[in-house]
């Protein structure tokens, strides 16, 4: 079944389309859901939600505008922000009390983030976890599901260079994390 | 421009992307049965708020309306049956058509009889209602013609009694006329005891009960004493 049949299927509120859709994408939405949400308890409530929503809202997809599964991780990521913000209990985190990241070279953020030791790795991952939930997940968009900018964007209803400068901007405030740690 | 650059930090930060690729795969596992869970949940939405499948809401808020509607009409219905007939406000007025209906039989000697002066007729009751129409209490005149009537009959026996065959209408209506009038009052007596509180005994009633009741008792220690006689008699031949 085609993206096009599966989208004329969702239209129709054709049982057959919706199983398939979350087959299709039902376990990349679960680990983008997870990613941020930790109990699993939690992470199964928004996931529903996700395809409650997209079921629903089949109609208002433009696929000119984006992909299928775009539009899906879209919701997802929505979801999975509103659940936090309405569930979880206020966190602090390192953007909100260091200021520190200016002060950082590019050639010292590349040889950080570029030397792919195990120490480093290590440090990498402990240092993702002190990073707010939209940039841990605008790290993995970019970094491990090789979405592009104009992607990103679409799913954090964004734009391509506010999405580049936050990415930049991350990029940094690992390395500064990680010299903390280190330190 | 940007965006290429971004693209070769990509392929740079290969630490970064193991990291990632590390924390993924540590990342719990979907339930197996989760989306049979999402699909068993029925999870078939309704595409906008004012679908065609989305009558049945609107269908439920107007069947609570009409539902809400009869039992205000059922309430009010049975306040109605419910309610005693004095307070039902057609009462005085059907007082006042009587009322108003007895000077029409008694002015018919100055009204014209003719068919032709019909709207003159209607209007001669007109002139005397505001004379007629009054706030007294209706009178009781049954009981009065009850006394009237006992009254005729016994004069009638008494004529037939003494001889007289063939009574003068002419002295009968002349007595009637000219009779006293004697309304006859109900006493308890002729009233039917019906009720708890017309259970009245007259004082003969009440000296009489009392005899009767100071007679039994009198018997009754009589006996006593011949039984106790008896006893004592008893146990002596013992």
């Amino acid at each position: 079944m085609t993206e096009t049949d599966l989208i004329e299927g969702l239209r129709r509120q054709s049982p057959k389309a919706q199983q398939e859709t979350i087959d299709r994408y039902g376990r990349e939405v679960f680990a983008q859901v997870v990613r941020l949400v930790a109990v699993t308890e939690n992470a199964e409530e928004v996931y529903q939600d996700v395809f409650m929503k997209v079921f629903s809202n089949i109609g208002q997809h433009d696929a000119g505008r984006a992909s299928l599964r775009t539009w899906i991780s879209r919701i997802a990521y929505n979801e999975t922000i509103s659940f936090l913000r309405r569930k979880s209990a206020p966190t602090v985190y390192f953007d909100d009390y260091d200021r520190g990241i200016e002060t950082l070279t590019d050639a010292e953020v590349d040889e950080t983030l570029g030397h792919a030791s195990q120490e480093t790795v290590q440090l990498i991952r402990t240092a993702l976890q002190h990073l707010p939930p939209e940039e841990r997940a605008l790290v993995t968009m970019f970094y491990y599901e090789e979405m592009s900018l104009k992607e990103i964007a679409y799913v954090t209803e964004s734009i391509p260079t506010t999405v580049a400068s936050r990415l930049c901007r991350t990029r940094k405030k690992l390395c500064r994390i990680i010299k903390m740690l280190q330190a | 421009m940007k965006e290429d650059i971004l693209n070769t930090l990509r392929q740079q930060d290969a630490a970064l992307r193991d990291a990632i690729r590390l924390s993924e795969q540590e990342l719990p596992q979907m339930p197996a049965d989760l989306n049979a869970r999402v699909m068993g949940k029925g999870l078939t939405p309704n595409p906008s708020p004012m679908g065609e499948g989305n009558g049945h809401p609107v269908v439920r808020r107007l069947w609570t309306w009409v539902a809400a509607a009869a039992s205000l009409l059922l309430l009010v219905g049975v306040g109605l049956t419910m309610m005693p007939e004095k307070q039902v406000p057609q009462g005085s007025p059907v007082v006042a058509e009587k009322v108003e209906k007895e000077p029409q039989q008694v002015n018919h000697g100055d009204c014209p009889h003719d068919t032709s002066e019909a709207m003159d007729q209607r209007d001669c009751p007109r002139e005397s209602q505001p004379r007629q129409i009054s706030a007294q209490p209706k009178k009781l005149k049954p009981k009065t013609v009850m006394a009237e009537q006992v009254i005729a009959q016994v004069e009638n026996q008494s004529q037939t009694a003494h001889g007289d065959s063939s009574p003068d209408p002419s002295l009968s209506e002349t007595y009637q006329e000219n009779r006293p009038h004697e309304p006859k009052t109900l006493t308890e007596r002729d009233i039917p005891i019906t009720r708890p509180e017309n259970y009245k005994y007259t004082a003969e009633e009440i000296a009489l009960m009392k005899r009767q009741a100071n007679e039994a008792y009198l018997k009754w220690v009589e006996l006593e004493l011949e039984i106790a006689k008896y006893n004592q008699e008893q146990t002596a031949q013992k």
